[in-house]
């Protein structure tokens, strides 16, 4: 089933590297503001105002931010054109806001565009206007129907009030051909002209809101692509001003979608947006780990550059996109099974040998044969329980063949027993959370510290968390860089934030005597200080390895020059 | 919203009875306790005259949403139909009958029937939804047209 959404095929075409100058300077360089100011006194290392390697320089903007954005440029549109904001803003959507390409295209054939973006009626009718409803109304509407072909002209010269404003009638023979209830007595239409009643409108237009969350609403009419505008959709809806809200921020999201340096937040109901141009290309993404935080909570950490909405510094995109497709797809349960077991070489059953000699009798097909070998039972002649066939050359490569792949599903399990390792201690440093927070009571209780005094170990969970976070992910990096200088380099970084790591960890579970209490505080800040260094180091390091392009990979990556 | 959906099902039995295109019917069933259940309807469709699909007679349900005529009501062949645009559950794929292409709430029951009419000796290759009937129609116009008279001749109305 093919779908025809141009979006799709537009998205790659402005992907390109040259395509992200836009007009509109909505990103005025502020600094990020994330972790300026995260630790009080007690931790003076880790507040420096400029940017880091590790971070991006990206802007947060709410839906009314977005939304002066997107009025500026039908604003621009309307202006240049002559047609009101309203049809400039279809235009605009039809075109994906693609402001360069609608003037072209517009300046060449305003007709053509007008006609495909739904806002004009095709040169010619296919069908002519129904007797009933035109009977009514024809000595009206006649000479506006021949001028309503000559598009750009029409466009610019019909009056406000004609395209904006529904209409709006009372007509006592005519009923509604969607719900046939004559007791409607308000019909509306759009300058096609297919009337239908109010209230079908509000039904159709609330149901492609809301379950389809669709914002291109054409007209209800067989075979008419005429879209209804915002001031007849929010005046069909009327007093739903809740699916009209859902409406505005949809139009929001199909403006986002189509901007490569803007990116919704994908936190469920957030309606914020980031923008970050440095990131907006993708070979932007072989340099750079863009995570950005939106402003509707500091809580909303995701990467600018790919579906994954966590953290995934320091590994960029595309090694992280392919760890985790191979921690999901089952590719090495397959290993597995080829690593431990053997076919039967008649019948091909599967067999895991978990004990027993070599002399094997296959349960289904009762053919016997040599475990070693493979080769049947019989030739082994008399030389029982001992191949002497081992050697051959079709042996020899069998087994070589296993102990690669056996070889390769530890090297896998080696990461990812470690990376699991780190993500299940995060998850449990959410339970240590509560747990600190009582002995952070208590240490009030026992100790002469004030409520602030105590603090430090709540931020030492904190730190614990992130940093389990970056050795998560440096498992997945380790994985497949290639081997040599560089990445024992990085393997020493990870050791030495793993064991700093540790060491924090053990801290914090400590119990607390009112004796020591002083001296824990002195050990847990000294070390948490030094633990988010290492942290700083760690990611700041991969940063720069990715600007010198030091890090080689052991597959092919995308983007990355093949090794 | 269920107040459109029966008054407009109610409308469209009043105007089928009044006037529909020849050789189909369309009725709504009726429920175990003897009433009518306006949201399935039981239809059949002619295959047109000239075609390998003439004679035959082929029943369909038609399955009403809550939310018609926002949405499209489900078609469904009984039995499954071989047909390069019917999946093997007997569901119909036909551009109209899809809300996110061309479905409208002002399409009538008899311009769905009439559509699918179409579709029988028309079949739309850029969306098969049954590998059979497909790769036929593909690869050997002749079997399929066989296959489809026959299919025609299990069809003919008792």
């Amino acid at each position: 089933m093919s779908s025809d959404y141009e979006i799709s095929d537009d998205e790659n075409e402005y992907y390109d590297e040259e395509d992200d100058e836009m007009e509109v300077d909505y990103d005025d360089g502020s600094a990020s503001e994330i972790e300026v100011d995260a630790f009080g006194d007690d931790f003076k290392v880790a507040v420096r105002s400029e940017r880091k390697l590790y971070e991006v320089d990206y802007t947060s903007l709410s839906q009314p931010e977005i939304e002066k954005i997107m009025q500026t440029d039908v604003d621009h549109i309307s202006g240049i054109f002559g047609v009101e904001p309203a049809v400039a803003a279809q235009l605009l959507r039809h075109m994906n806001w693609n402001k360069e390409r609608l003037i072209e295209k517009y300046m060449d054939n305003a007709s053509s565009v007008a006609v495909a973006a739904g806002v004009e009626l095709p040169p010619r009718e296919p069908t002519p206007p129904p007797p009933k409803a035109s009977s009514s109304r024809l000595s009206s509407t006649g000479p506006q129907r021949t001028t309503r072909r000559t598009t750009a002209e029409n466009l610019k010269s019909s009056p406000k009030s004609k395209r904006t404003t529904p209409l709006v009638e009372e007509s006592k023979e005519f009923v509604c051909p969607i719900c046939f209830d004559d007791t409607q007595t308000e019909f509306m239409s759009l300058i096609c002209e297919h009337k239908f009643c109010a209230s079908c409108w509000k039904e159709y237009i609330t149901s492609k809101v809301r379950t389809e969350a669709e914002c291109k609403i054409a007209c209800m009419a067989e075979d008419c692509n005429i879209v209804a505008l915002d001031p007849f959709v929010e005046k069909a809806l009327g007093d739903d001003r809740e699916t009209w809200t859902r409406y505005q921020e949809l139009l929001v999201r199909q403006f986002v979608s189509c901007i490569p340096h803007l990116k919704f937040c994908p936190y469920p109901s957030c309606t914020h947006t980031v923008s970050c141009p440095s990131a907006a290309t993708k070979s932007s993404l072989i340099t750079m780990v863009p995570i950005v935080t939106c402003g509707a909570s500091n809580t909303h950490v995701f990467c600018f550059g790919c579906p994954i909405d966590t953290d995934h510094r320091p590994v960029v995109c595309a090694v992280a996109k392919m760890w985790l497709q191979k921690c999901r797809d089952d590719s090495e349960t397959a290993n597995w099974i080829k690593s431990n077991t053997k076919e039967c070489s008649k019948c091909q059953s599967t067999i895991e040998k978990n004990g027993g000699c070599n002399h094997m009798t296959c349960k289904k097909c009762k053919y016997e044969f040599c475990w070693v070998c493979m080769g049947p039972w019989t030739e082994h002649g008399t030389s029982w329980y001992s191949c002497n066939r081992y050697e051959e050359k079709n042996s020899v490569d069998a087994r070589d063949a296993q102990t690669k792949s056996r070889a390769s599903l530890e090297r896998y399990l080696h990461y990812y027993n470690r990376w699991a390792n780190h993500e299940q201690s995060a998850k449990l440093s959410m339970e240590l959370y509560t747990k600190t927070e009582k002995k952070m009571e208590e240490m009030q209780v026992t100790s002469e510290l004030t409520w602030i005094q105590v603090q430090f170990m709540k931020k030492a969970v904190d730190v614990v968390f992130r940093c389990r976070m970056t050795l998560k992910w440096t498992y997945a990096m380790a994985y497949y860089l290639a081997s040599g200088n560089e990445k024992e380099l990085f393997e020493d970084n990870q050791r030495d934030l793993e064991r700093a790591v540790e060491e924090l960890s053990e801290l914090i579970e400590a119990p607390i005597d009112p004796e020591t209490i002083m001296t824990l505080r002195q050990k847990v800040t000294d070390k948490t200080v030094y633990v988010q260094k290492r942290n700083e180091i760690m990611l700041e390091d991969t940063a720069k390895g990715y600007l010198e392009g030091r890090w080689k990979w052991n597959v092919t990556v995308e983007g990355f020059d093949s090794a | 919203m269920s107040g459109i959906c029966r008054a407009r099902l109610a409308e469209e039995r009043k105007q089928w009875r009044k006037d529909h295109p020849f050789g189909f019917y369309a009725k709504p069933t009726k429920a175990p306790d003897g009433s009518m259940n306006l949201l399935e309807w039981e239809v059949g469709i002619p295959g047109k005259a000239g075609t390998p699909w003439e004679g035959g007679v082929y029943k369909l349900m038609m399955i009403f949403p809550e939310d018609y005529p926002s949405k499209p009501p489900k078609c469904k062949f009984s039995p499954p139909l071989f047909h390069p645009n019917v999946y093997p559950s007997g569901t119909v794929c036909l551009s109209i009958l899809d809300e996110e292409k061309s479905w409208k709430p002002a399409i009538t029951i008899k311009q769905v029937l009439l559509g699918i009419q179409d579709l029988l000796n028309d079949p739309n290759v850029n969306d098969p939804a049954q590998s059979e009937a497909y790769t036929m129609f593909k690869n050997d116009k002749v079997a399929y047209e066989r296959r489809v008279r026959q299919q025609a001749r299990e069809n003919v109305p008792k």
